[in-house]
């Protein structure tokens, strides 16, 4: 049995939780919600990122954090001025022994925590560990957060599985979506074929219109056919990267490099996204660079001080080599 | 030729009787070598060494005990690591990404110069973060750079984490005729060596700012550090360490009452390394500063509690917020509370949970009332911009002491 001096139920007083607008809100932000509403919370978003998240952001980091980081805690400022009670900030660990998550995922709660306090500003975190290389399950850890809301111990189950089934639901259709797009360019004859293009970034950077926005929308605006790594099938992706490297720590990694892999095929181009600095990218992107041959690979570092103008001519440059290069050549353009 | 003949009431081998009526029987022994034994169930020793030779990359001072581990533990032929040179780094800095981590710059460079030097086995270790991946991408790197005929003994390949899966994985690549028994013994002796090399740092760090005559420690430190690499067997690691501590002991030191005293912590690799962090130790130890590095393999690989110092450090982080992330924040926390004058936080760039560290750091700065200076370190090999900085926070601290 289990003693604790600590109130059963600390979280109960909160009515309206905040979940910020960034990282991994990008990949479970979904099932996160159905969480909270099922448990009958009211969740407040935030509006996507601008420069002035960045800014207020930046104003709270160390100057060394990644843009993405950055970008979440102007996220989680945006929430506290808009009044929540709390904000949902989870630590999450990883699933398996090479199948973790960038340490700051991990440091998280703690990072908001400590950078609020040393700007003198005051943050209510609620969070959970979520470490399935340890004895506890995603789903344990989930009931027990329900439960210090002050939810009975079935209510959470309830809200948690609720929720899993609205992030697969999401998730399974954006895959299959995919799926038929892939095939239905497949179908067409070679010549009618649209340029494709793979966007392989972390999904808290391709879909995030302040920092990937402009890359998406510049490579539509030639005409490109765009997909994105991380819609593809995830287990799928996971197991395949196995193919590809034994020691990738990185869960996130592992399924765009599976992603890569599976649509090698189908594409034309790969186009390599990463906020800058990011840990993880600065190894794998070196490791794609080094082993996915036979397709063009354009490597995108979005920093804080970039304007769009930059990227856009890069992705203009790129998409111009590759429609040349698809119909034998410059000098048959 | 002898002969004896016994009788009933005479002993095998006695001189025989004066007196003798009958010969019952004859024992005769033929002089020469002796007939040899058979099936006493021992057999000559096989050579069990292996000639593979195998290589680390460069460590603090730790290569003696990397050496003892290969020649002793797994029987192979040990290929020291050059001493890294700015050649060396910038070797490393252009066979890797940009903004990968500064060890691994400084590790890929050691790697190449030992495969210059003959190795042909390079091991790589496992743990926490962008580590676990090094071993892969750094032989993927080398073997595109035109090394080849080299293994890499990675140990992230044994993701199980189980002794018997290290020790079939090391037979594999290092040693088929691994002694399980020996190594074992002698592991011991290595993880001894660990300890003995940290103690004497640590000794080192405490007083050698303080010597009278000058270079005394350095000299004692030296002396050991060739004595554990000449070691080759437990017994000499121990003895080599007493020496060394008694020799320390011997040394005169005028040191104040109260001497300046600082911290440091950081990033497991570049906080130790004087190589990737420009010898800021010495720096320190040259103003007369009493020094304490919390980072060693003892104390965080060997002796390191992680509950304990995460119920520690409870008021700071409400969980472990990486790799060595707890370890800093309680030792920084101890600093604090043992009064040290100033703590300083030694990172390589881009390093993701050291830079999550450090709002905590500057929280309790100001919470603790203790100074703290972050240092970020890249492959840069000026050092002038960082005594500047060195000199002022001594100034900074010093003049604060002298306040208080």
């Amino acid at each position: 049995m289990h003693m604790d001096r600590a109130p059963r139920a600390p979280y109960a007083d909160v009515k309206r939780i905040g979940i910020p607008r960034a990282l991994l809100y990008y990949r479970y932000g979904i099932a996160w919600q159905a969480f909270f509403e099922h448990l009958g919370l009211e969740v407040v978003l935030d509006a996507p990122s601008d420069r002035l998240t960045l800014e207020t952001g930046d104003h709270l980091s160390v100057d060394e954090c990644c843009l993405a980081s950055k970008l979440f805690l102007g996220h989680v400022l945006a929430l506290v001025e808009r009044g929540v009670d709390a904000v949902f900030v989870p630590s999450i660990m990883g699933y398996g022994r090479f199948e973790t998550f960038c340490t700051k995922f991990q440091a998280l709660p703690d990072l908001t925590v400590n950078a609020f306090a040393v700007a003198g500003k005051r943050v209510r975190v609620v969070s959970v560990r979520i470490d399935e290389r340890g004895d506890e399950s995603e789903e344990q850890a989930f009931i027990g957060l329900g439960q210090r809301f002050g939810a009975s111990r079935k209510e959470a189950k309830r809200a948690w599985r609720a929720a899993v089934a609205a992030q697969r639901a999401y998730d399974g259709a954006m895959a299959h979506e995919q799926e038929a797009l892939v095939k239905s360019i497949a179908k067409l004859p070679e010549a009618d074929r649209p340029l494709t293009i793979l966007v392989a970034a972390h999904p808290y950077v391709s879909h995030d219109p302040f920092v990937g926005g402009v890359v998406e929308d510049a490579l539509r605006e030639q005409g490109a056919c765009v997909l994105f790594a991380d819609e593809t099938d995830r287990a799928r992706s996971l197991k395949r990267s196995y193919d590809f490297s034994h020691s990738i720590p990185w869960m996130v990694n592992r399924e765009l490099i599976g992603s890569i892999l599976a649509l090698h095929e189908v594409i034309d181009g790969i186009v390599l996204m990463s906020a800058y600095p990011c840990g993880p990218d600065s190894m794998c992107d070196d490791a794609i660079e080094r082993c996915i041959k036979g397709k063009p690979i354009l490597t995108l570092t979005v920093d804080a001080q970039a304007g769009t103008a930059g990227v856009e001519t890069r992705v203009e440059s790129f998409v111009d080599i590759l429609s040349y290069q698809k119909k034998g050549g410059y000098l048959n353009a | 030729m002898r002969s004896f003949q016994s009788t009933p009431e005479q002993g095998v081998g006695e001189p025989r009787a004066k007196e003798q009526t009958e010969e019952r029987g004859r024992i005769v022994m033929k002089s020469g070598s002796p007939r040899p034994l058979f099936f006493t169930g021992k057999r000559p020793r096989r050579d069990r060494h292996s000639r593979r030779k195998v290589s680390f990359f460069h460590f603090r001072s730790y290569e003696p005990a990397f050496k003892y581990f290969t020649e002793q533990v797994l029987d192979a032929d040990f290929v020291p690591t050059p001493t890294p040179t700015r050649a060396t780094i910038k070797r490393g800095e252009e066979m890797s990404a940009d903004y990968v981590c500064t060890p691994f710059k400084h590790i890929i460079g050691d790697y190449a110069a030992a495969l210059d030097q003959g190795a042909d086995v390079l091991v790589q270790v496992t743990g926490f973060c962008r580590l676990n991946y090094y071993g892969e991408l750094q032989e993927m790197i080398l073997r595109e750079a035109g090394y080849d005929g080299f293994q890499m003994l990675n140990f992230s390949y044994v993701p199980s984490g189980k002794i018997r899966d290290y020790i079939a994985y090391c037979k594999k690549i290092v040693n088929p005729n691994l002694s399980v028994a020996h190594g074992i013994k002698n592991l011991l002796g290595a993880y001894r060596m660990v300890e003995h090399i940290d103690a004497v740092r640590d000794r080192y760090l405490a007083n050698a700012g303080f010597e009278v005559e000058h270079g005394s420690f350095a000299r004692v430190r030296k002396q050991f550090l060739s004595d554990m690499n000449a070691a080759t067997t437990n017994a000499q690691i121990e003895e080599g360490f007493r020496r060394a501590m008694d020799a320390f002991d011997a040394l005169p030191i005028e040191k104040p009452v109260d001497p300046v005293r600082v911290g440091i912590v950081g990033e497991y690799y570049t906080a130790q390394d004087p190589t990737s962090c420009l010898n800021v130790e010495q720096k320190l130890l040259d103003m007369g500063v009493e020094l304490s590095n919390a980072m060693s393999i003892s104390a965080f690989n060997l002796h390191y509690n992680a509950r304990a110092a995460q119920a520690r450090v409870a008021e700071y982080c409400a969980y472990d917020m990486g790799p060595t992330s707890t370890f800093n924040i309680d030792a920084a926390k101890r600093y604090a509370e043992a009064g040290y004058d100033g703590i300083i936080h030694i990172k390589s760039a881009g390093c993701t949970p050291e830079i999550d560290v450090m709002p905590v750091l500057q929280r309790l700065s100001r919470e603790e009332h203790v100074p703290v200076l972050f240092l970020t370190f890249d492959t840069q090999t000026s050092d002038a911009g960082l005594d500047t900085r060195l000199e002022a926070f001594y100034d900074m601290i010093a003049m604060r002491k002298v306040r208080s």
